[in-house]
């Protein structure tokens, strides 16, 4: 198994240098110079001009790109050119913020989504399924940012339980977790749903049940160790696309993470910070990937045999 | 007897004026110590240092920790700081006499020396300070002995005394910039009311109290700058207490807020004019019938009522009221909104209605290109919208592109801009008019040299402002900014909207607290809070 | 006999959506869409770009049935119109992740070798790259536009329907049908083609339709961000931006485009979920 790790991670990296080549030459080729809006409306062109090339960002495409390579592999990230900063450290103080943010909303999605989607499978048609199925697909389908606007209507103003934006508190953790979770939470739901319906009514099912096992037994064991897969496999895809979605929640709420770094270095054309926010989510997105895998060769020995 | 009524009236006389001399040192109010002032805003600085940072949100934290040699108190007059008195020696040196007995908040006394430090490592540092382009001719300081110093430009500059009075010109400790190296720009020192605690990125910078002040040292113990991006969600924030204060508040709310007895708001015309701004290079535009046409066609009093809803007060010229050379330019004498004047005017530049209402010429439709971005400056998106929707009633077509402000900035400074229309807005950064009038309307400060986004050329209005930068008397300089502003207004380049409201919302018991109308300058060495 | 079966299979699905009473919700949500598109000019009160500051966030009245916006602009009128560019961008962004997805698919699952390995890294790479930096380059590139902001739309959904694309060819191609054909001596790339097309087919179609549903909020976001369709274009996505400043004085003005998101997604999901399930029910689970 070692070596299936192994192997996986290094194939990430072309992929992270391809990423890494094509987010520099794109920042390249859009209109936008860090530095001239740095300085503002209030810059001198010979200020601009000097600025830059106390940065060394007037150095070719290629040059830039292997230098910041070859820093990357001895560990430095390089400065933000906006704020100055080591690109590290910009990055250390907002990528917990969205961690939390985005385990938060996973932990929501996996529990609630699998529980209602169980409960409606073992109950099927009962109020509880019309309401949970009506319910995912409207979850599914209201945007995240008119979610977390409404909810924050509703929690932090009629109804002032929960603070608006910002972090510090695990009050604060609540509104944008749910927001973002919802979706998934839909989707798991009725993923859930069927898989553990299919599973019922399997032969082996009926046998067991024949045979007298209880029933809350025969779900849990059986039921939810074949639906396990499809599952697992949503929430992996669902794990991207959280991350993902942050940008827009932390957006709405405030929240201080590494969607809203993103978007503002995009905004500032701040690249070498970008760069940096860009490789912490692909290598999230590869390890999260990597851990689904793992986790079908635990549930499903088969799969492993071939990994 | 007369000496009996002589000693009365002496004692009287005396009571009298002992009576006043203790009104005098009598506060208005029971002014109380302590407490913590917080503060929230949209962003978090870049930097704590003026010689990386000059916007507001590192400003409005550096302004009460780093003094400049003068300032500008809210009428907009120059007043001492750290200097206590200067002499114009001659059109490029001014001499000034610091204050003797100040401290930096690390201890160290502030002298000549100090002073000469800041502004070489402002403008000959490697790289410059941010703020050496709103500098203009500064060229640096010469000692003269441990509490004078001579401020030298290059050229002979009017405009000096109002930029050693700029937020962020601020004198910085040299010993504590050559121990700290770049930590200096986490943790500035300065000589302010407030010194620095801690800043946690994108969450809260804590200032706190100066005990060694050598002014009126301040009544608040802390000051806490909070990071909260959404307007509604900062504006709840002080509803609920956990902010006393807030910057850049909604104004939408601002009429219900008005009539809340917790509240109050401050507010003071500001710096900043938002406009609408035509390229006066390329047809139709260069037609000055064509941009009269245009600004008699906006209906300025209902975008400032319905769309800036009182958070903003009309723009009178192209310059805000607390620049110095400002001359009320009478817009809404000169350019009332007359739709049928609109319409008569560019009939007579031979422009006429076609099938589709939009008015044409030659074949030509009056279909102009029009630049902008949104959220930049206030409501810059939706003023652009509604004019474009006042101008169709006139029959002009404007095709708006709205572009993130990154794309929107490199291309007004480029040399090929092509745009008949743009929004922008413009801060007369040292309150002088030679900053604005200089920059946007010489002919040879076409973009990216300066900022003459409309391509404006007129050799009459060139000379007047190149005389008036280079006068040391400011009633002269004063007089010729005046002329200037009324050939500008005779050939309008600019369809100015509004000028900025400084405006500040904060809960009842933050007294002693008056807004600026420079927006930087946000002091809280007079604040205080009533519990 | 594979026409008659693709006639039976059709009437088999027709009879199995019709019986789904979402599914069938959903079809009559789209249709609503499209009427509402294609008739605005008639359907639609007022002119969705006319002004009149002094009534601005107009509460719903007799003039302003679902009241008005922050410029005294009709909400209902704005929202009918506004479902043309949701349907375009949803229509048009599909046809080029369609396009796309399925040149590269097939590129991939039947060249095989380094052209599959070139083209998966491909796709790694997209996912990856950070979708807001993707739509400004684009915007950028071609400037601001219904069209143009279509095109970013497209772009983001492509490695999706690739990666559907390719693992279709791969499961048909070691599919024994496939097997047998060849055996019986069928060239290999006509054989493949057909059936590999008439495989991916209904995972296509259903993709589609869910693909609809998340393209419209993807422009929705994009206006939200500040990058959609230029002025005074209405786009749903774009109210509900705008409306964001006066949720608490004004409400309706951010909702009901919302809701209107809201209940075309739904439609579109409905619509895709009925389609997968009366086409093949056991697709359920993969798509």
């Amino acid at each position: 198994m070692l070596t299936f790790v192994v192997r996986r991670l290094l194939l990430a990296v072309p992929v992270l240098l391809g990423v890494v080549f094509v987010v520099m030459l794109t920042v390249e080729l859009i209109p936008g110079d860090a530095v001239a809006l740095m300085l503002g409306e209030h810059a001198t062109p010979e200020a601009v001009a000097r600025l830059r090339d106390y940065l060394g960002l007037d150095k070719p495409l290629c040059v830039r790109y292997a230098g910041y390579v070859a820093r990357v592999v001895r560990g430095d990230l390089g400065r933000s050119i906006q704020q100055n900063r080591p690109v590290a450290d910009e990055l250390a103080d907002a990528w917990p913020a969205t961690l939390e943010l985005t385990c938060a909303a996973l932990v929501i999605a996996a529990i609630a989504g699998v529980a209602a989607g169980v409960v409606s499978a073992v109950w099927p048609n009962s109020l509880f399924d019309g309401i949970a199925r009506v319910g995912s697909l409207f979850g599914l389908s209201m945007p995240v940012f008119w979610t977390g606007l409404v909810l924050i209507v509703v929690f932090a103003l009629w109804l002032p339980w929960l603070p608006v934006g910002g972090a510090g508190s695990p009050a604060h953790l609540v509104l944008p977790a749910v927001t973002l979770a919802l979706p998934s939470l839909a989707m798991v739901a009725r993923m859930t749903r069927s898989s553990v319906l299919e599973v019922l009514r399997e032969d082996y099912v009926r046998t067991a049940r024949a045979k007298g096992v209880a029933e809350g037994l025969v779900v849990a064991k059986h039921a939810l160790r074949n639906a396990a897969i499809p599952i697992l496999t949503l929430l992996g895809l669902q794990a991207g696309q959280l991350m993902g979605g942050a940008v827009l929640t932390e957006t709405v709420f405030s929240w201080p993470g590494l969607g809203r770094l993103m978007v503002k270095a995009i905004f500032a054309r701040d690249y070498v910070l970008l760069q940096g926010a860009v490789l912490v989510f692909a290598l999230a997105f590869v390890v999260i990937n990597l851990a689904v895998d793992l986790a079908y060769g635990a549930l499903d020995p088969r799969i492993a045999r071939q990994g | 007897m007369n000496r009996a009524r002589l000693a009365l009236g002496a004692m009287l006389a005396a009571a009298l004026a002992a009576t006043v001399v203790l009104g005098a040192f009598a506060p208005a109010e029971a002014q109380k110590r302590g407490g913590t002032l917080t503060i929230v805003r949209p962003t978090d600085p870049v930097s704590l240092d003026p010689q990386l940072e000059t916007t507001a949100p590192g400003a409005w934290v550096y302004f009460n920790m780093l003094e400049p040699l003068l300032t500008m108190d809210e009428k907009m007059q120059i007043r001492p700081a750290l200097a206590t008195g200067y002499e114009v020696l001659s059109p490029t040196k001014v001499r000034f006499k610091l204050r003797p007995g100040v401290k930096f908040h690390d201890g160290t006394p502030l002298n000549a020396a100090a002073v000469k430090f800041t502004f070489d490592r402002a403008l000959r540092g490697n790289p410059p300070a941010r703020w050496a382009s709103l500098a203009g001719s500064l060229s640096g300081a010469e000692v003269v002995d441990d509490l004078t110093v001579d401020v030298t430009t290059r050229e002979p500059y009017g405009p000096i005394l109002r930029t050693l009075a700029m937020y962020c010109t601020g004198i910085v400790s040299p010993t504590a910039v050559q121990k700290m190296g770049e930590g200096f720009s986490r943790a500035p020192v300065g000589t302010g009311p407030f010194k620095f605690v801690e800043w946690k990125t994108n969450t809260h910078v804590i200032l706190e109290r100066n005990p060694d002040y050598w002014g009126d040292k301040a009544p608040l113990d802390r000051v806490i700058f909070k990071v909260v991006p959404e307007e509604g969600a900062r504006m709840i924030a002080l509803q609920t207490g956990d902010a006393d204060m807030v910057l850049l508040p909604a104004p939408a709310q601002l009429p219900a807020l008005a009539k809340d007895p917790k509240f109050v708001i401050h507010e003071v015309v500001g710096g900043r004019v938002v406009f609408a701004g035509m390229n006066a290079a390329t047809p139709p535009l260069d037609d000055v019938r064509v941009r009269s046409a245009l600004l008699h066609a906006v209906d300025r009093k209902a975008i400032l009522d319905n769309i800036l809803e009182g958070s903003a007060v009309p723009a009178r010229g192209v310059l805000a009221p607390s620049v110095f050379g400002f001359k009320d330019m009478q817009l809404d004498r000169l350019y009332p909104f007359d739709r049928a004047k609109a319409k008569a005017l560019l009939a007579q530049a031979g422009w006429t209605p076609g099938p589709d209402g939009i008015l044409q010429k030659g074949g030509q439709k009056l279909s102009l290109s029009w630049l902008a971005a949104r959220g930049r400056y206030p409501k810059d998106g939706e003023i652009t919208e509604a004019i474009q929707a006042m101008f169709k009633d006139v029959g002009v077509e404007a095709k708006v592109q709205f572009l993130e402000w990154a794309t929107v900035f490199t291309q007004f400074r480029s040399a090929s801009f092509n745009h008949q229309m743009f929004t922008l807005g413009w801060v007369t950064s040292n309150a002088d008019a030679d900053y604005s009038l200089y920059a946007l309307f010489h002919s040879r400060q076409v973009p990216p040299t300066g900022w003459n986004t409309s391509r404006y050329a007129n050799p009459k209005v060139d000379t007047l402002v190149e005389q008036a930068r280079r006068n040391m008397n400011q009633t002269e300089r004063e007089k010729l900014y005046g002329e200037t502003q009324d050939i500008l207004a005779r050939e309008m380049v600019w369809i100015p909207v509004y000028n900025t409201k400084e405006i500040v919302v904060t809960r009842a018991n933050v007294k002693g607290f008056t807004v600026h109308p420079v927006e930087y300058n946000l002091w809280l060495g007079k604040t205080w809070l009533d519990k | 006999m594979p026409d008659r079966a693709a006639a039976t299979l059709s009437q088999d699905t027709w009879q199995r959506f019709r019986r789904n009473r979402l599914a069938l919700a959903g079809l009559v949500v789209v249709l609503a869409l499209v009427v509402c598109a294609a008739g605005a000019p008639w359907l639609a009160p007022a002119d969705p770009a006319k002004q009149s500051l002094i009534e601005k966030r107009a509460r719903p009245s007799e003039k302003f049935l679902l009241g008005a916006d922050e410029f005294g602009r009709d909400i209902l009128s704005r929202i009918i119109y506004g479902s043309r560019v949701a349907l375009l961008v949803g229509l048009l962004s599909v046809a080029i992740a369609l396009g796309l997805g399925l040149v590269l698919g097939c590129l991939a699952g039947f060249a095989g070798g380094w052209l599959d390995v070139l083209i998966m890294r491909g796709v790694e790479i997209l996912l990856a790259f950070p979708y807001l930096l993707l739509a400004i380059a684009v915007v950028s590139a071609l400037g601001p536009g219904v069209l143009n902001t279509t095109i970013a739309v497209g772009i983001w959904g492509t490695p999706t329907v690739i990666r559907l694309v390719r693992g279709a060819v791969l499961t048909a191609r070691e599919s024994e049908y496939v097997r047998a054909a060849r055996a019986l001596g069928a060239t290999s790339g006509r054989v493949l083609t057909r059936h590999v097309l008439r495989n991916i087919l209904p995972t296509v179609i259903v993709y589609s339709t869910l693909f609809m549903a998340n393209a419209i909020l993807v422009e929705a976001a994009l206006s939200f961000l500040g990058l959609g369709v230029p002025p005074p274009t209405p786009s749903w996505g774009l109210m509900v931006s705008s409306g964001r400043d006066f949720l608490l004085v004004a409400p309706h003005i951010a909702t009901i485009p919302g809701l209107a998101i809201m209940v075309a997604v739904l439609g579109f999901n409905l619509l895709g979920d009925g389609l997968r399930d009366a086409l093949d029910p056991r697709l359920r689970g993969q798509v």
